[in-house]
């Protein structure tokens, strides 16, 4: 059966009916012959019957009377039935009185067996008992051609005759069918090869009949619109797509030259900078340098004036030449302070560990140092440590200790305090004292240049130190500020570090 | 033994005035040698230029220099002094108005002796000065030639 499963849907077609045709007759045939041959040999065992019963009557006569010579008589007619092969009359004790056979060589059973006949080979054989008047007074003996191997010849070339016409006739009738099954299917089967070589969806099979392969013509055309609707879809969704990715493209070329615009205005603003920091510093270097030498000449001459003619003056004159001397000596101090401020603001910011109780003890020990006759209680906290610029962070506390220091010179029992408070967000470092303090009205002054809430008769300065002190802890990132009351001292708080840590830029 | 020298860079006549005196008075009666500027401290040293035929043996105990001069500035006086043979062991003070790090830093890598700055208040200009004279001229011990 295999090549059912090879081989073109015709060629199955085909096969199929043949094995369908074959199959049908070879059943019809079969159930023909078998039907024919019982009745044949149903009809020979008949027409045998008659035979030895009409023998019998023929030759009851000669039976009863034991007549030989009329027995073979009878017998010898048989010739004129050329079926028989061989007869024998027998009497009622068994013995055979006469026989008739075609070949002389025939034999004949020696006894007589009961009624009925049977298949020997190709001959058919029976017996008949001869009954008169109800006694047995005789048996008969047939022999006859059965001829059962002719009859099967001729059907089995009647079959072949049969079967061949018959598969011929399917085989011419079943082309148009099977030209009706394959023809649609053949139009499907070039409807989607075009479609796929072309990619063409708006193609259809064309239905030509109202079946299976009709309603199969129908669904691959719907399947066809579906394809093509699905394309059509995703073919646009593939421009969206690609219109979307070319606009994201614009997007970060427009993000890339807005960066490269951004990279060289902060290249430009960081020149400008740069040129305007060594400006600065060129002034800065001119100040210390050029502001101070007139400045000294104005000191040094007006001392010389006082040292080689000072007691010549008038008494009311000579403090002039102190006053031209202090006045220039301020002068120089806020130079100074002015200098100190700019450098606190130039410079890379380098951070260290630093031990802020022992820098503060320095700072106080150098006031004392400058002024022993001062009593000044001052209270440094132990171990604390902060990570900032050494440099900066001393400068700022020689200011805000130096301030206390200062604003404590009126106390009875001047007192100083460094200590800090450690929040969870950042640490803060403050310095206390019980001297002057200041009106929180003008708190919002403090920490600009040039600023003074005390007068220079009462507590001398230049009002920068502050400035500078928040100048430190703003480029540390922290905050200063204070908190204070008149007549009752102050406290100034300052961070070194942002409140959010993550606010923490380059520094 | 001759009497030591002093040299003094200094361009400003009134510095140049009030260091005078302020040596005067702490009773300095050494010779001082006056260069108004770099070129002329050279020039000085080298026995050239506007000072060719001096004893060049005579070099000063100490030169008291300026930074900030005309022409040649004292860093630049400070190096070619140190990379000559003839000038490297002389014993330079640099004497100025700068408080800038950079400048001390400069001075003391270009092999400076000591770094004084000159106050604004005369008398502890004078004093500077003054002590200044003591030591080099009195402490001091020059280079052996």
């Amino acid at each position: 059966m295999r090549f059912l499963f090879q081989g073109t849907l015709l060629q199955k077609l085909l096969g199929v009916v043949l094995l369908s045709a074959l199959a049908a007759l070879l059943l019809a045939m079969g159930a023909m012959l078998a039907y024919d041959l019982r009745q044949y040999r149903e009809s020979g065992f008949a027409d045998l019957a008659t035979q030895a019963e009409l023998l019998g009557r023929a030759s009851a006569p000669a039976l009863t009377f034991d007549d030989v010579r009329d027995a073979q008589e009878s017998v010898e007619l048989l010739r004129y039935r050329p079926r028989v092969q061989a007869a024998a009359l027998y009497n009622a004790r068994g013995k055979r009185i006469a026989s008739y056979a075609r070949d002389p060589a025939a034999t004949f059973p020696t006894l007589p067996e009961s009624d009925g006949f049977r298949v020997e080979g190709d001959s058919v054989v029976g017996f008949k008992r001869i009954v008169d008047d109800r006694e047995i007074i005789g048996t008969v003996y047939l022999r006859a051609d059965y001829g059962l191997h002719d009859r099967l010849l001729g059907y089995l070339g009647i079959g072949a005759v049969v079967i061949f016409a018959s598969l011929l006739a399917a085989y011419v009738l079943s082309r148009p069918l099977q030209r009706a099954l394959t023809r649609p299917l053949l139009a499907i089967t070039e409807v989607a090869i075009e479609v796929t070589e072309k990619r063409n969806f708006a193609l259809r099979a064309e239905k030509l009949s109202n079946d299976e392969i009709g309603r199969l013509a129908e669904a691959f055309n719907t399947m066809l619109a579906e394809i093509g609707r699905a394309t059509r879809e995703l073919e646009a969704s593939n421009r969206d797509l690609g219109r979307e990715v070319s606009e994201r493209g614009r997007a970060e070329e427009e993000i890339r030259r807005l960066n490269a615009e951004l990279e060289s205005r902060v290249k430009e603003r960081t020149s400008q900078l740069e040129y305007t920091n060594a400006e600065l510093e060129a002034f800065c270097y001119t100040v210390s340098h050029d502001l101070r030498g007139p400045l000294r000449a104005i000191d040094g001459f007006s001392q010389a004036l006082i040292d080689d003619v000072g007691d010549a003056l008038p008494a009311e004159t000579k403090p002039y030449l102190t006053r031209i001397r202090a006045a220039t000596q301020r002068m120089g101090q806020l130079i100074e302070d002015l200098l100190n401020l700019s450098r606190v603001s130039r410079g890379e910011l380098q951070r260290a560990d630093v031990d802020v109780s022992e820098m503060a003890r320095q700072v106080a020990a150098d006031l004392q140092l400058r002024e022993p006759e001062r009593q000044v209680e001052v209270k440094v906290w132990d171990s604390m440590r902060a990570d900032a610029d050494a440099r900066l962070l001393r400068a700022a506390l020689e200011n805000l200790v130096g301030n206390a220091w200062k604003f404590t010179g009126k106390a009875a029992r001047a007192e100083i305090e460094i200590g800090e408070m450690r929040g969870e967000l950042r640490r803060v470092f403050f310095v206390r004292d019980n001297g002057a303090g200041f009106d929180m009205a003008y708190a919002g002054k403090l920490f600009a240049a040039f600023q003074r809430l005390h007068s220079g008769n009462d507590y001398p300065g230049t009002g920068i130190g502050l400035a500078t002190v928040q100048r430190i802890v703003q480029r540390h990132g922290g905050r200063v500020w204070a908190d204070s009351k008149p007549g009752r001292g102050a406290v100034f708080y300052f961070s070194l570090e942002p409140a959010e840590p993550a606010a923490k830029f380059g520094t | 033994m001759a009497e030591k020298l002093i040299l003094l860079v200094e361009d400003n006549p009134d510095d140049e005035e009030l260091t005078m005196r302020a040596l005067r008075k702490a009773k300095i009666a050494n010779e001082i040698a006056v260069a108004r500027d770099g070129a002329e401290a050279l020039d000085f040293v080298f026995a050239r230029g506007i000072h060719a035929g001096r004893d060049v043996t005579r070099q000063p105990a100490v030169i008291l220099l300026d930074l900030n001069l005309p022409k040649l500035g004292g860093h630049e006086v400070l190096r070619e002094l140190r990379a000559d043979p003839r000038t490297q062991l002389i014993p330079v003070v640099v004497l100025t108005s700068s408080s800038e790090d950079e400048d001390k830093l400069r001075s003391y890598k270009s092999g400076a002796n000591s770094y004084v700055r000159k106050p604004v208040e005369f008398n502890s200009f004078a004093n500077a000065v003054g002590q200044l004279g003591m030591y080099w001229m009195l402490l001091n011990e020059t280079p052996p030639r």
